[in-house]
Formats: structure tokens, sequence, C-alpha cells
């Protein structure tokens, strides 16, 4: 187990350099290559010794490998993600202001998600192809063909401007306001949460479904276990891996999922700090964020893999 | 949910014969017997079966109808936009215009059909490119092993950690927002996904008595992949296919969302619906709401045409 992890340690370090150096690359693809951040921090026509000034002072006329083990060595090292280009503040400053408002409104929709997911997930397995079972289905498949902005654009138009006049997201104040004011977040909360619940029960269905046509649940029918009993006892057990490896791989993508919310919502999260980064070529910033996700994608890989050894002592000793 | 002929033949004395059909491919003749039926008839009878999968194939013909040939009923000016200005803007449906104008003055109802027909042509092939590289990618990757499948995996965990829309930006400010680049740019990013999901695959079939027996038999690797891996995934390949082309024109419409969609005086459903979206408050119902229904239902019926593939092709599914 040890040596297992060991290994994947050193193999998630590697990956984390592969999207550093890819990450880093990709600027200078850029149209006007690697002054194209100088271009779009200054203005298309700003005069060429401002642009010569610009790269200057931040390091843009060296040469890529210099710059990319100045990175690499600030990074590993001394843990510096450097100064954004745009902000007056360092990427770890930003980093540490708006993730927290994020995971807040993730984790509380993941949670909801979750929760709402999984019973009906059982239900809709064990009463299969049942009217509770369609009906759910179909609402799960139409939720999943909106688009995001579209869901959080109605949702708006109905429930803020509409009918129940909730108030829109403050923009401002602590990371906790998601418990100190419940009410401003019903709606990005509430959209984040059907958006998950779209992709996630598919998943639920399915896992639990591969587990009741299993001879042990048979067994444990024919022995005669009463319908709940071999729905949570033997069904639910064994239908946790495949739910823990989806949450794992899902982790990052509450990162991805709440990008569009909070563009949309007009919630200053990572995910609006990353549209502006990106929009703007705020190199640093986007470095600094896209090594974040990096961090979490592979800390849920792992945690998936290791969590699923829990659960299911069969994929412990292999260890994939 | 099958009938019983379908099960009987399953277990019945042709059940090696079965396995080993290719699928897709008739056996020529009935000299085996007068119940032989060919995997591929059993599969569309399966298909056939499934009246909301027939609903979304009849919905999804009706609207490529409606998008290519309608365009010939329905004439609307789609393209000038100097004559677009001076026809009423926001107009509501009226005589001339059933679906009302959109904010540029187009019609739009012309509008939806013009739009659809790069949303789905798009969709179309950067799903089908999607699929093509997922599968070589998953194939290569799963049939070695060791490795190459360590090396291919990890590189796909880089990928999937580099937020999606930073390597969107990079790419769309790279090359010019035409139709081909659009397709390029979404076939190179929306492969990740597909890529693991027919990697699992191969990693299952090589390991399988079959392909083993081919092995012994001193068959080469490109033999047992072209011959055994392959055919037994193209169930997988052509369920996941499906959802490719459906996320294919979710990830346009995020596209329009951001503004990077297809530039004037072209369009694409993704682009009309941020356009429309952002007027919902002024009451402009006829443009938001007639095409966000079209589209949720084209997703939707894809992904029905998608869950019927798979129990088609699925024949654990025939036990339920």
């Amino acid at each position: 187990m040890v040596a297992y992890l060991i290994r994947r340690l050193i193999q998630s370090f590697a990956v984390f350099l592969i999207v550093m150096f890819l990450t880093f690359i990709l600027p200078y693809f850029e149209t006007g290559g690697i002054l194209a951040p100088a271009y779009i921090a200054l203005n298309t026509h700003a005069s060429p010794s401002a642009v010569h000034a610009f790269a200057l002072s931040h390091g843009l006329l060296q040469p890529f490998y210099i710059r990319f083990w100045n990175y690499f060595s600030q990074v590993v090292f001394h843990f510096n993600l450097g100064y954004s280009w745009r902000q007056t503040s360092s990427v770890w400053t930003i980093i540490v202001d708006f993730v927290p408002r994020t995971i807040w409104i993730a984790v509380v929709s993941l949670v909801l998600s979750v929760a709402i997911a999984l019973p009906i997930g059982v239900i809709q397995a064990s009463k299969r192809n049942s009217f509770f079972d369609y009906t759910v289905t179909n609402i799960f498949f139409v939720l999943y063909g909106i688009p995001a902005f579209l869901l959080s654009l109605l949702m708006i138009t109905w429930f803020s401007i509409g009918t129940l006049h909730l108030p829109p997201v403050p923009n401002d104040g602590s990371a906790l306001q998601i418990f100190t004011d419940p009410k401003a977040f019903i709606l990005p909360v509430g959209a984040l949460t059907l958006l998950n619940l779209a992709f996630l029960s598919r998943f639920m269905r399915s896992a639990v479904l591969d587990v009741l046509v299993q001879d042990y649940i048979r067994t444990a029918r024919a022995k005669g276990c009463s319908q709940r009993r071999v729905l949570f006892r033997h069904a639910f057990r064994n239908a946790l891996g495949p739910i823990i490896i989806i949450l794992g791989l899902f982790l990052p993508g509450l990162f991805g999922g709440a990008l569009i919310i909070e563009e949309v919502f007009n919630y200053p999260g990572i995910g609006y700090q990353t549209v502006n980064a990106a929009t703007y070529l705020d190199i640093p910033t986007v470095l600094g964020i896209t090594l974040l996700t990096t961090i979490f994608t592979l800390a849920g890989n792992l945690m998936a893999d290791v969590m699923l050894g829990v659960v299911n002592p069969r994929v412990r000793v292999e260890g994939r | 949910m099958m009938s019983n002929s379908d099960q009987d033949f399953h277990t019945g004395p042709h059940e090696v014969l079965l396995i080993e059909a290719p699928v897709g491919q008739h056996h020529g003749g009935t000299a085996i017997s007068d119940a032989f039926i060919p995997l591929w008839r059993q599969r569309l009878r399966i298909f056939l079966q499934n009246k909301l999968a027939i609903a979304s194939v009849v919905y999804l013909v009706f609207i490529v109808l409606f998008c290519f040939l309608g365009p010939i009923l329905w004439h609307s000016n789609q393209t000038d936009q100097a004559q677009a200005l001076l026809a009423p803007q926001n107009g509501p449906p009226t005589v001339h215009n059933l679906l009302g104008t959109d904010p540029s003055g187009f019609d739009e109802l012309g509008r939806i059909m013009f739009g659809g027909e790069y949303s789905l042509t798009l969709g179309m092939i950067a799903g089908v490119i999607t699929i093509v590289i997922g599968t070589l990618y998953g194939m290569v990757s799963g049939f070695l092993g060791g490795f190459v499948d360590t090396f291919l995996m990890r590189m796909l965990d880089a990928f999937l950690s580099i937020p999606v829309l930073f390597l969107l930006l990079t790419l769309v400010t790279v090359f010019a927002r035409t139709t081909t680049n659009l397709i390029a740019i979404i076939g190179v990013i929306g492969w990740f996904g597909n890529a693991r999901i027919i990697r699992g695959d191969a990693l299952l079939i090589k390991e399988l008595e079959y392909s083993q027996a081919a092995k012994a038999m001193g068959a080469t690797r490109w033999h047992i992949i072209r011959r055994h891996v392959f055919p037994n995934s193209v169930s997988n390949i052509v369920t996941v296919a499906t959802f490719a082309v459906a996320d294919a024109i979710l990830f346009l419409t995020t596209l329009g969302y951001l503004g990077l969609g297809i530039p004037l005086p072209a369009t694409d459903w993704g682009t009309m619906l941020n356009n429309s979206s952002q007027y919902i408050a002024n009451g402009y119902w006829w443009q938001v709401y007639p095409l966000a229904v079209i589209f949720i239902l084209v997703i939707v019926a894809i992904t029905y045409v998608g869950e019927a593939l798979r129990d088609a092709f699925e024949v654990r599914l025939l036990e339920r």
C-alpha cells in the first residue's frame, strides 16, 4: 500500500510538471506570441516602447527555458506563485481570497446533490422501469440538455425578477456569506445542484443497477431478506465503489461547473477569476489557478482509488 | 424488458457464434438454422422496442429537415446585416415573422434554421472527431498496457487538469473563429473523457478468453486489436459517440455564451441563446423559449438514442 501510494505520488508530481509546462507554453501560441499579454494589458494600439517596457518588467523577453526554470523553481522550492499582472496582489492572495467562496457553494451543492441523487438512484434501480423511474430519468435528461448559463438565466428570470423576488448574490463580503445570508444563495446553489444532479443521477442509478443483478443479491432475496435489507445492506454497500470513483473524478469538475454559474450570477469566486484571467491573459493567475485545479484533480483521483480499496478490499492488493 | 426469443437466443446453442460475430456484420445466409437471426437485426429489434428512442430519431430527423430544407419554404434574410437593420428589431411575432425578430432584426424562425445548420453540422463532425481520437488513444493505452498505459493516462490527467476555458480562449485567439477551426478546437478538446471509457473497454476485452486464445495461437497485437478488441468495443464506441455529439453541441453552446461562437452574420444556437437570454427580462419570449425548447429536446433526443443504442448493444441487459 505504501509503495503504491509513493508510486502514485511520484506519478502525480510528473503530471503536475506536465501541466505546468503545457500551461506555460500555451501563451506562446497566442497571436502576437508571448507579447500578446502586453497588448491585452495595455491596449491593442499601445506604442512599441510601452509594450517593450511591459515585456521587460514582466520578464517576457527572457528565453523560454529561463522563464520556465524561474517559474518552476519559485513554485516548487518556494511555493511562490508570483504576482498577478492585472491586480495588485499576489496569485496566492487571489487563490486564498476567492477559492473558499467557490468551495462553499460547490460543497453545499455537492452535498445536496448527493443527498438527493443517492436515494433517488437506489429507488430508481429497485423499481426500475416503473413510472417513478421513467419520470425521474426523463426529468434528469432534460436537465442535462439545458446549458448551464440558460438554466441560471431562466432561474433568475423566473424566481428573482418574476415571482419569488429572491435577492441577487452579494458580490462582496466574507466567504461564509452563504451561511449568514442563505436566501441570496438559493439560486446559484440551486442551479449548481440541478446541474450536478443531472450528471450524477445517471451514474447512481446504473451503479446500483449493476449490483442488483449480481448473484449475491439473488441469494440475499432467496434467504428471505426484506427488500430494505437487500437494498441497503447488500446492494448499496457494493454500489459505493463506483459511486466513490465518480465523486473523486467529479471533484475537480465542481470548479468547472461553478465557473459558468459564478459568471452568470456575478459571484466573485475562483471561476470568475479564471474567466477574467484567461480573457485578459493574466498568465501568472491562470497558471496558479491551473496548478491548483491540477492538485485537486490528482488528489481526487488518488482519493478515489484509495477509498475504493477501503470499501472494496478486493481491489486493495493489486492497486491499479 | 426483452422478449423471450431474444433471451432464448442468447442462452441457446448459437451463443458462441453470436459472440464471435463481428458487430453489425451480416453472417450471410441462414445456413445454421431457420431460427438464426443476424445480430444486427436482433439489436435493431431491441432498439425499435424503445418507443422513446424512435420518437427521438423521428424528432432528430425532423429537426435536420427543418434546419436544412426549411429555408427553402421559409424565405428570410439571414445574411444581409444592412437589410436586417431596416427590419423591426426585437419585433413580436407577426404574419411576416412567425417567431418575431431578434435584436439585430433577423427573422427568428429563419434564424433558428440557419443557426441549427451550423450547430448540428459542427456538433456532428466535432463529435466524430472526438470519438476517433478518443478511440485511438484509449485503444492504444488500454491494449498496450504497462508503461505506455501509465504514461498516456497520466498525460490524460494533465490534459484534464488544464481549465478547458483557458485552453479554449488560447486556441480561439490563435485560430480565427471559422467553422472549420471551431470544429477542430472542439474535436481536440473534447476527446479526453471518451479516451478513458474506451481504454477501460480495451483493458477488459484483452483479458477475455477469446483475446487470450488468439494471443496463444500466435496472433499479432494488430490482429487482436482489429479482430477482437475493436469489434467488441464497437457497442461502447457507438454509444459514447452519440453522447459525444450531444456534448459537442453543448460545448458549442458554452462557446456561444462566452461570445466565442460563430461570428456574424452566421450564427449558431449557442450564440443565439446567449444573445436572446440577455434580453429575457424585457419580455422577448419568442427569442428564448422556442429555441430553448428545440435545443434542449435535440440534446435529450440524442441522449435517448444513445441510451437505446447502449441497451441494444448490451447483451447483459437482456436479463434486465
